[in-house]
């Protein structure tokens, strides 16, 4: 950490101590969520995020694969994520990192696990599925990507268009059809500063946390989770922060909603 | 995870397919020291799964803008070999899964070694999936818990790790492959036994809150008898040691 | 009465400030896999690196100078600096094995070493660094009698690295090899004598 980061990390210690965040939010509040579909007129589906001042651009597109052999009746999905290099001065071009992988990795578990994309509905023709690809570009890291992240998938994937199957190809001129959703995962994360947790931690409050953790959940079910950092959590401590992630369903789902009217 | 639809009767009667009941361990061996060259070192059977683990160090940090003068860093390398798996030759060279794995297993580690002991070294953990049948991150974590042990680093506790699944609204613990591969949930965690808190915690499928916390108290269970198995494994050394001498009468 | 016991094992419900344990919520807990003695309190570590203490007697190589400033290695995973003096005229060549003594410690990593001496010829072995109070032996018994049995000058780093030269180095290393592998058992000192006795009337 830099000189800059450890003179921030004690300010904001120091703040938590005293039940206050630096940007005056409360502990489980998420920051201001802004989501702006359809900016990729190319992808079939995609969606820019802004948490606060984190921005993460997400891009869905289709194409026509072969299925995996254990699945042959369903579609394939792939989540990458790339922390561009224009996001951060410490994020570096090369092969993807370890964090970039676990984003990718996290997000992904969220979304399969809860069933979100209608899997068997991307059949085409024996030996013949679509394949969503959903990459996210992260251009700028304030903290929380994870929860930015699922946020810009779950956008792009709700305004995703299905190109038309013509002869053997798709046409991706011809887009009308949506992308079918079966189910919906709201992310939350959290971090541990000095004790407390917080949700939906600033990039200042992630270099000051200790321990983080993320839970996906389908507004009833837990559905995704990822401790990590090099801290520990309580089973009362997990406990608590589940109770919290379900209870933010319903605000972060309703904001998906809205592209939709 | 394979399609629901073709999912085969993984409890009859309350039994599952390999025997154990919902709440049991497959049989875990560990035995420590096994590697001349390294600083510690551990293989372990859980199960089929066969796993190495060693560690160097602390060593020099290398490169040297890598180390922190404050503290030791750890790096941890979790593969799996190309001839672990039943079926195909897996690729080698490390994969997404692979470097997930490693890093949330170095995550583990750091809460218990004692960094501040070896400032501006490193702890290399090696972790070498030989042979897998599901649950080989939980047994690459207790097998490297004993190697640290093995090779004198400082920790605050010997963490072990298991997994627990659900199969339809039952939780079982301790999933092997087939298991896994149809399972509703797969929620690996890795704990540390002195105050029972989680330094590792994945999960993907679904469970309920009261589900989510039986499996923890489930794991915390298990950990009884794996971290007998780590101690004793680590305390066999000294005993086969003591037995070789004429009049060694132990410690 | 000694016990092993594990990294993370409570020691005492009081807090109690000893080697190799640390304090948390009041209680006392192991931080090593070690031997411990309920009287003295303190751990005694089994494996590990050499934690350096000043008056710590070291052997090493030099790998590098620079303006009377040598570097020492003592495969430590810090740094080992000696300090030429001027008033000294002895210089010290690349590759040379020297034994001097743990003069300061700076942050835990950098050692500063005084009164070398240098090691002519002979051999070095590396053992374990845990091992080595038990190959010195009370008031340098052991090591003592190992150099009169095998007639091998003997060295002692407390970093790990021994030194030795002429007699039957090889005895005198399955010697101290032996008491790597036992250092933990009793009635070692007699066992060793006779094992050196037997083999060196061969």
């Amino acid at each position: 950490m830099e000189g800059f980061d450890v003179v921030k990390s004690q300010y904001i210690k120091e703040m938590i101590a005293k039940g206050m965040r630096e940007d005056g939010r409360g502990m489980f509040d998420f920051r201001k969520i802004v989501i702006t579909p359809g900016v990729i007129k190319h992808a079939e589906g995609s969606a820019q995020v802004d948490l606060g001042a984190t921005r993460v651009l997400a891009g869905v597109k289709l194409q026509v694969e072969e299925p995996m052999k254990d699945t042959p009746n369903d579609g394939n999905m792939m989540v990458s994520a790339e922390l561009l290099p224009l996001a951060h001065a410490e994020f570096e071009s090369g092969p993807p990192s370890p964090e970039s992988i676990e984003l990718a990795r996290v997000v992904d578990r969220g979304i399969r696990a809860a069933e979100c994309v209608d899997m068997p509905g991307l059949f085409i023709e024996e030996g013949k599925v679509w394949s969503v690809f959903i990459d996210l570009y992260v251009l700028n890291y304030n903290g929380n990507l994870f929860d930015a992240s699922t946020i810009a998938a779950m956008s792009a994937l709700a305004t995703a268009r299905m190109p038309k199957f013509e002869d053997g190809k798709a046409i991706y001129e011809e887009r009308t059809k949506p992308l079918s959703l079966k189910n919906h995962i709201v992310s939350t994360t959290f971090g541990k500063v000095e004790g407390a947790l917080l949700l939906d931690t600033n990039i200042h409050e992630e270099n000051a946390a200790t321990a983080r953790l993320t839970i996906a959940n389908d507004g009833k079910l837990i559905r995704a989770m990822q401790k990590g950092l090099g801290g520990s959590l309580s089973q009362a401590e997990i406990e608590s922060l589940v109770d919290v992630s379900l209870s933010k369903y319903a605000e972060v789902k309703s904001s998906i909603d809205n592209l939709m009217q | 995870m394979a399609s629901k639809a073709d999912r085969p009767q993984l409890i009859i009667g309350g039994k599952r397919l390999d025997g154990r009941m919902p709440n049991e361990l497959r049989p875990i061996r560990i035995e420590s020291s096994i590697l001349k060259n390294a600083d510690g070192s551990a293989y372990l059977e859980w199960g089929n799964n066969r796993v190495l683990a060693a560690v160097y160090g602390p060593k020099e940090a290398l490169p040297k803008h890598m180390a922190d003068p404050a503290k030791a860093i750890i790096k941890c390398k979790y593969a799996m070999a190309p001839f672990s798996s039943m079926g195909e030759h897996g690729r080698s060279g490390p994969n997404r899964r692979a470097i997930e794995i490693s890093k949330v297993t170095k995550e583990a580690f750091e809460n218990v070694v004692l960094l501040n002991d070896f400032p501006g070294s490193e702890i290399d953990i090696f972790i070498e999936i030989l042979q897998s049948d599901g649950g080989t991150r939980a047994a690459g974590i207790t097998a490297a818990a004993v190697a640290l042990a093995s090779a004198g680093i400082h920790m605050r506790d010997l963490i072990y790790a298991v997994s627990v699944g659900k199969v339809g609204e039952e939780l079982i613990l301790d999933l092997n492959m087939l298991e896994d591969n149809y399972s509703d949930c797969d929620m690996p965690m890795a704990i540390s036994p002195r105050n029972g808190n989680l330094v590792l915690l994945q999960m993907d499928g679904n469970l309920t809150k009261e589900q989510m916390s039986r499996a923890i108290e489930m794991a915390s269970e298990a950990g009884k008898t794996i971290t007998r198995i780590q101690k004793e494994a680590l305390q066999d050394v000294y005993k086969k040691a003591g037995a070789r001498s004429q009049n060694g009468n132990g410690v | 009465m000694k016990e092993i016991v594990m990294p993370g094992d409570l020691l005492f419900d009081k807090p109690v400030r000893q080697e190799n344990t640390f304090v948390e919520n009041g209680k006392t807990y192991a931080t090593v896999m070690g031997l411990f003695e309920r009287e003295k309190g303190a751990v005694v570590s089994l494996e590990g690196a050499w934690s350096p203490r000043i008056g710590d007697i070291v052997v090493g190589i030099v790998t590098g100078s620079k303006n009377s400033v040598y570097e020492i290695e003592l495969s430590f995973f810090g740094r080992a600096i000696l300090i030429g003096s001027k008033y000294d005229r002895q210089t010290y060549k690349i590759g040379d094995v020297v034994e001097s003594e743990v003069k300061d410690i700076e942050n835990r990593k950098t050692l500063i070493l005084w009164r070398p001496r240098v090691l002519y010829g002979g051999t070095i072995l590396e053992v374990k660094p845990t091992k080595i109070p038990r190959i010195i032996g009370k008031n340098d018994t052991m090591v003592q009698q190992i150099s009169a049995l095998t007639k091998t000058t003997i060295v002692v780093g407390n970093n790990g690295i021994i030194w030795l030269k002429g007699g039957n180095i090889g005895l005198a290393t399955t010697a101290i090899r032996t008491i790597e592998d036992e250092a933990h058992t009793s009635g070692l000192t007699e066992r060793i004598k006779q094992m050196l006795e037997t083999n060196a009337t061969k």
